[in-house]
């Protein structure tokens, strides 16, 4: 019956650790646009956690400059199983317009497995809040594959 | 022998199921969730469900928990327990609802009040224990605020004690229900309506909601003392705070409003009793919790120390000498 009901609220309460991995602020905005009383994520039991220890979703956006590298792989290895990593916009997809920068070193993808990447440049609130809510689904399935 | 059973049997009912475990950690849990709906309602969102805190707390059970290399394993495991066992104790001392206190003895006022600054001092051993610095920021912001809201609640209690005793001081919460029997209640004594905006002030404090958190500011310190908490330790100390906001609007509710006694004899009294208590409660915790967190920004911590030390105990204050004089 626990393990039951701990699968169930896997998905209904994802924490969000929001790691900026040198992004231009753009969807950084639009992250906290989702969390404000407009959008409301705290419906769906979202909630911005004050330090990856208490997170189930990273959500990563930027480009990965040199600089952030070393931090975001840090940060990603504190954060408790199961745990989520999305990446938002087109950033940390492609590294969008800086690839070819001597001091970005993305995509994402080399460094940690991305469950969902939400497209865009910016992506639309709308659209983060879908993604977000696959991550917690995804959050879920991830719980019930441990425990068999 | 078969005495001896029934009473074993009777207690662990009292400690697992009804004043204990199971009543006050579902009563918490709710509380904290209508917290959060109504604060979302204020802020003109949907929020989220009102299950959500029973939510957070079992996925937190479901998480993997991380012990940091530096911390001491006893104690960062511990503290979260000893907090939680401190106040299921508390709930045993409590007469509410018509229902007499497994627990209750002479001076268990008293008691109430060593054991109400437990849970804090299990988040300054647990926070200590960790080794982060952002933990050691915490605390000492802890600290300071445990100094800052005690000295009030001291206060308040004495002048409750004073008037429930009459002559001498009444240090036993039956004695103090036994007053209010009859409809007089102290919330309706013109001299104690200043302790009971006191004690409407130091209940956030004490369970440490939104203006007053300066030591979990999550924005600021990473949630101080919890940084380096995951998984069901964690768990733990968010299920604490959401029964300090049982406990200490049921102590209120004990204090000023004689416990809740509706006076109807037999088992669905009781019930009935506890629904309304419950009721009483969602309504503390919406006008002094909810509200002030919906219109305040946090407050640093001088200006916390300030605020309580001049305007909460003056309230206190000028309520202990209205009570001595008349």
């Amino acid at each position: 019956m626990f393990k039951k009901m701990i699968a169930k609220s896997m998905a209904k309460s994802p924490w969000i650790y929001h790691v900026n991995t040198g992004s231009c602020n753009g969807c950084d905005i639009e992250l906290v646009a989702v969390l404000t009383p407009r959008y409301d994520a705290e419906r769906f039991g979202f909630k911005l956690a004050g330090t990856p220890r208490h997170a189930d979703i990273v959500v990563v956006s930027g480009p990965i400059t040199s600089q952030s590298k070393e931090r975001l792989i840090r940060t990603l290895e504190q954060v408790p199983e199961p745990k989520c990593v999305v990446s938002i916009g087109s950033c940390p997809r492609s590294c969008n317009v800086f690839k070819g920068s001597y001091s970005v070193e993305g995509p994402l993808e080399k460094y940690t497995h991305v469950d969902v990447s939400i497209a865009g440049c910016t992506p639309k609130p709308e659209a983060i809040i879908e993604g977000l809510y696959k991550a917690a689904e995804i959050l879920a399935e991830k719980r019930e594959a441990m425990n068999k | 022998m078969l005495d001896i059973i029934i009473n074993t049997i009777k207690n662990a009912g009292f400690v697992l199921v009804f004043p204990g475990i199971l009543f006050v950690s579902i009563a918490g849990l709710l509380l904290a969730g209508i917290d959060r709906k109504v604060l979302a309602r204020m802020q003109k969102r949907k929020g989220p469900p009102i299950l959500q805190p029973v939510y957070d707390f079992f996925k937190l059970m479901g998480k993997e928990t991380i012990i940091p290399h530096e911390a001491n394993k006893t104690a960062f495991l511990g503290a979260p327990i000893v907090g939680f066992v401190s106040l299921v104790v508390i709930m045993l001392f409590l007469p509410i609802a018509g229902f007499e206190a497994p627990f209750g003895i002479e001076g268990d006022l008293v008691i109430i009040l060593y054991l109400l600054t437990i849970p804090a001092v299990a988040l300054i051993i647990g926070g200590s224990a960790s080794g982060s610095p952002f933990a050691g920021i915490g605390i000492s912001r802890e600290m300071v605020a445990m100094m800052a809201y005690e000295l009030p609640l001291v206060i308040v209690l004495l002048s409750v004690a004073k008037v429930a005793g009459g002559d001498s001081l009444a240090f036993s919460l039956n004695t103090i229900i036994d007053a209010q029997a009859g409809g007089e209640l102290f919330i309706t004594k013109w001299q104690l309506i200043p302790a009971v905006l006191a004690m409407l002030l130091v209940i956030p404090a004490e369970v440490g909601t939104q203006p007053f958190d300066v030591a979990e500011a999550e924005t600021e310190i990473c949630e101080g003392p919890l940084v380096e908490y995951s998984g069901a330790p964690l768990a733990m100390f968010k299920l604490n705070t959401a029964i300090k906001m049982f406990i200490m609007t049921a102590l209120f509710s004990v204090l000023f409003l004689g416990g809740i006694n509706l006076g109807i004899e037999g088992w669905y009294g009781i019930v009935l009793n506890v629904v309304v208590l419950f009721a009483a409660c969602a309504v503390l915790t919406i006008l002094c919790m909810t509200l002030i967190h919906a219109i305040c920004a946090r407050l640093k911590i001088e200006h916390m120390f300030k605020f309580y030390w001049t305007v909460v105990t003056a309230l206190a204050a000028i309520s202990l000498i209205l009570v001595w004089i008349f």
